[in-house]
Parts: structure tokens; sequence; C-alpha cells
């Protein structure tokens, strides 16, 4: 294997147990857990609606605590080293500012990774066990029916519940807060606290999330000139598009996305993403230590 | 390379601007310095006189305003020189999640050791700074001395011809700090070339072939030891088992050829001599 290779490996999986020791990280993921679970207990009509409440809340909780832990876990990493020292003895070894940052950047991503599917498994569980009931309830309520209804009705059941859209959505999260991830780390690249990163990230986290909203609204009521374009693709550029990454009411209303757009949407993830990681790396290769 | 210094800075200079003021701050003046290979040099001074900022520039972790750092004859802003160097930052805390055996693992990737040769690495520099027993341990339950330990030997692990130490004794009590004086002279012993940065004159003292003393960025005085602190016209001679008839007649032999005797004591211990002595003998 490439030495850089090694170099960026060891770090990436010392970062990863580094985070997987702080407290934070079971916190999240068991809220999250309590949140998809108490999705069951929820009282509702029919088992479209049953499937629709369990994912709405799913899908949210997965999205808003995989992003808190994205950008809290990465907030810590750089200051972190900094404070204990451990910086000046794995830079005085042959390793490139390059190696160090991607290292730590993959280190977050591993755990996102294993986050997302720990999150995703349970809530896999909880929609496939929700289905095996409702196929139940209705075998019993439509026992006098024939064979083949029986068996298109189950296959409704089961299609209203675990799905590729579902999957889709779990992907474009996972994007989402790989973007974070990198806009965290170029900040924390220049910051001189935990505590500025997280706020700057508490800013970018909103007017990513507001931005399309008001960008839309801009567009359709003030034809805009290209100065004006300009303007709105560079606030995007400098403020990721994150709404553009939930397609959660997508998934619960049943409409089907398509391959193109979710090339689109992966695309533009990765094209922040990088972006976002060199920006962090050239401004790390300038900080003095 | 092995005609080049080991260690040689021109001109350095380092110069920190304050932010929203027009003042700078000045760490480092014009510095100059040549360390040969095989050489132990300490570096003096007191706190905000330079060295910290110096041994940074030579590791290549800051970059000077104005000069040049080059190791064995090749600059220091290449990662691959690095190889050549290890280092043990002041107060290092490293990760405290870790074992002794990851942390030294880990470094050991870092410097891309082959996986076979880094077991026995790893056990050899644990029994060489006394954390054999200590292999599995967690660094947060280390006290300070065993973390100056175990970065004494993340520092040793890729075996570097350079070892540069940041207070390498800074909470270390007297028998650990003698053990890593000890091995500072071993590693002499072997050739490679040790900077040592210390506020432990004594030590300094005792393991280092050259000084300097730096001072609010400036190299004061520079030089080998015994011709920094020996005084031109005295000298002195430690006798044993000598009468006190012999002794007089000494002192009678002096006066009649015109020289001045200073002092006539008894020769004694150093105190961390006999604090060794007593808490060594009393281990036993």
């Amino acid at each position: 294997m490439n030495a850089s290779l090694r170099r960026i490996r060891a770090i990436a999986s010392t970062t990863l147990l580094e985070l997987t020791r702080l407290r934070v990280f079971y916190v999240l993921i068991l809220f999250a857990l309590v949140l998809i679970i108490s999705s069951t207990f929820l009282a509702r009509i029919s088992f479209q609606q049953e499937f629709q409440v369990t994912k709405d809340i799913s899908l949210g909780a997965i999205n808003f605590f995989l992003s808190l832990l994205a950008i809290v876990a990465t907030a810590q990493l750089l200051p972190r080293d900094m404070e204990d020292r451990v910086v000046y003895s794995v830079l005085a070894k042959p390793v490139s500012r390059f190696d160090y940052v991607i290292g730590k950047f993959f280190g977050v991503i591993a755990l996102l990774i294993i986050s997302l599917v720990a999150m995703s498994l349970l809530c896999f569980i909880v929609l496939h066990f929700r289905a095996e009931a409702a196929l139940h309830d209705a075998n019993q309520q439509m026992s006098q029916l024939a064979s083949p209804q029986l068996s298109s009705g189950g296959q409704a059941i089961h299609g209203a519940g675990l799905n590729s859209d579902l999957v889709v959505a779990l992907s474009l999260i996972l994007a989402k807060c790989v973007i974070l991830a990198a806009v965290t780390l170029c900040i924390s690249a220049f910051a001189t606290s935990t505590i500025f990163t997280i706020s700057a990230m508490a800013m970018v986290y909103l007017v990513g999330n507001l931005e399309g909203v008001v960008r839309d609204y801009w567009l359709q009521e003030h034809p805009a000139g290209w100065l004006a374009r300009a303007f709105l693709a560079f606030v995007a550029f400098v403020f990721p598009d994150l709404q553009a990454f939930d397609i959660s009411d997508l998934v619960t209303s049943g409409i089907s996305t398509t391959g193109p757009f979710l090339a689109k949407l992966l695309g533009l993830a990765a094209i922040y993403a990088v972006s976002y990681l060199l920006l962090a790396i050239a401004i790390f290769y300038q900080r003095e230590l | 390379m092995s005609d080049a210094a080991a260690i040689c800075i021109e001109n350095a200079t380092k110069v920190y601007p304050t932010p929203f003021r027009r003042r700078v701050i000045v760490a480092l003046r014009d510095l100059n310095l040549q360390i040969a290979p095989g050489e132990v040099y300490g570096l003096l001074g007191p706190n905000g006189s330079g060295k910290s900022t110096t041994l940074k520039i030579i590791l290549g972790l800051i970059t000077p305003t104005r000069g040049k750092v080059t190791i064995f004859g090749k600059n220091n802003s290449s990662v691959a020189i690095r190889r050549e160097i290890g280092f043990l930052p002041e107060n290092a805390y490293f990760h405290k999640f870790l074992t002794a055996a990851e942390t030294l693992r880990f470094h050991a990737r870092l410097s891309g050791l082959a996986a076979r040769a880094m077991t026995k690495r790893i056990d050899t520099l644990l029994t060489t700074v006394g954390l054999a027993h200590a292999r599995d341990a967690r660094l947060s339950t280390y006290s300070k001395g065993m973390l100056q330990r175990i970065g004494l030997a993340q520092a040793l692990i890729h075996d570097p011809k350079i070892l540069v130490l940041d207070e390498p004794t800074a909470g270390v009590d007297p028998a650990g700090s003698r053990d890593i004086q000890n091995l500072i002279a071993a590693l002499k012993n072997r050739g490679i070339t040790v900077l040592l940065s210390s506020h432990l004159l004594t030590q300094v003292e005792e393991v280092c072939d050259r000084i300097g003393i730096l001072h609010r960025g400036r190299l004061l005085r520079e030089g080998r030891l015994e011709s920094l602190l020996g005084v031109e016209n005295q000298t002195e001679l430690v006798l044993e088992n000598a009468s006190p008839q012999l002794l007089n007649e000494l002192e009678g032999q002096i006066v009649s050829a015109n020289a001045r005797l200073i002092g006539r004591r008894k020769s004694q211990t150093s105190l961390e001599r006999f604090y060794l002595k007593v808490t060594e003998s009393t281990t036993e």
C-alpha cells in the first residue's frame, strides 16, 4: 500500500476510535433510536398513514442527529489535537498536512456511516414489523377475498413500507452530512476554538436550510439579472443548499425519485465536499502550529 | 549526507504580527546554529526566549519569516526529511484513549514502519523507557513522568538520526530524570544527534557537548561547555586519601610559588546523587 495511504488510514482509524469514545456520540445515537422507536406508538388510521408517520419521524431524527454529529464531532478534532499537542508529534513524523486533514475527515465519515447504518437498521426493523402486523390485520379483515387480490394488497403494504426511495433519502442525508463535515473542518482549520466553529456552523446550517426557499421566492417575485444570479450562486457556494438534500417529504408522500435526480444531487454533494476539503487543507497548510 | 551538519539554521528570524495592532512580536532574530552529527546540543533560555520557536522551525511546524533550515543538507520543508527526526513536545499528552502499545503502533504506522518490525520495536522501546509493565494501560491513567517516557518512546519509534527534545524531564521525578539522562548518553554513544531544550541547567551540563543561550530571540552565547564554563586562571585538584601533612606541604609550596589558594574544602556529592543513593537503597 502507498505510504501516504497507510498514514491516512492510521489517522482515520485513530480518529474513528477517538470519536466513538465521546459520550456525545452515544447520547445522540440513543436519542435518535428512542425517537424512531417512539414513532411506533403513535395512533393512526390506515397502514399508509402509519408508514408515513414512521418514515417521517425516522428520517427527521436521522437527519437531525446525524447533522449534529457531523458538526460536533468534526469541530473538536483539530482544536483537541492542538490542545493536547498531539498534532506536534504527528506532524513531526513524515506526515504531510494533507494526509493529516484527509485522515481526520475520513475518520469522521466512517463514524457517520456507522451511525447511519445503526439508525437505518432500526428504522428498517420497525418498518418491517409494522408491515408484517399490517399484513396480518389485512389478512384477517379480508380473508374472504381471492388470493390474487390478497397478494396485491400485501405488495401494496410492503411497497408502502420498506422501499428503495427510503434508501435514496438516507443516502442523501449522508451526502448532506459529508458536506457539513467538510465545511466544519474548513472552519476549524482557522478557528481558535471549538465554540466558534460550532457557532459558525449553526449559522451555515440555518442559512443552508433556508436559502433554497428564499432564492425560489426571490426569483419568482423579482426576475433577476445576471448580477443578482451571480450573487445567489455565490451565496449557494459559500452556504451549501442543504435543503436540496432533504427529500423526506417526497419519500413520505410516496413520490418516487429518478436516477438522474439522485446522480445530480450526489454530484453536487461531491463538488461541495471536495471544494471545502481542499480549502481546509490549504488553510491548514498556512496555519502556524 | 554525513559531511553536512545534522541541523543547520541560517539567519532564521520569526516575526509574529499582532492582530489589530501595528507592532509585531519578534520571537527569533537572525539565529545561526550548526549542530554536528552525533553531537548533544543544549538550548537554554528563560520562558519566551525563542527555544520552542526554534524547535518548531527545525521541525517545519512553523515557517521562519526569513532564513532557512537544513537537515543533513536538505531543506527541512520536505516531509521525507522527517524520517530522520524524532520529536518529544513539551508537556505532550497524546491520545489519552489509547494504551502505550497502541500509541506506539499509531506512531509506527505514521513513520511507515513495516508491520513485521513494528511489534518487536514496540516491545524493545517499552522496555527501554521502563513502561513494559504498563503497555496495556490507557494513557489517561498515566502519571506525567510516564507520559514523558511514552513521548520519548514515540520519538524513537522509527530509529531517527536526530532527536529533538523539548523539556524532556519536565514533571519527571529525579530517578526518571536520571534514566532519561542515561538514555540520552546511550543515544549519543550510538551516534544520534540530540537537540535538547531545558530549564534544568545541571542536566544540560551533564549531558550536552555544546550549549547555546537564547534570550529575547537572540543567541547570546554559544560554544563547548568546557570553554564556556572554565575559569582561565584557576585550576582544581581533587585528592583522595591525602593526609593533613601532605595538604599543609602543598599549601606551603603554593604560597612559595606566588600562587593563591582560593579555598580548601571536603568534596561533596550532588543532592541528586545523594537522593538517588538513598531512594535506591530503600527500594532494594
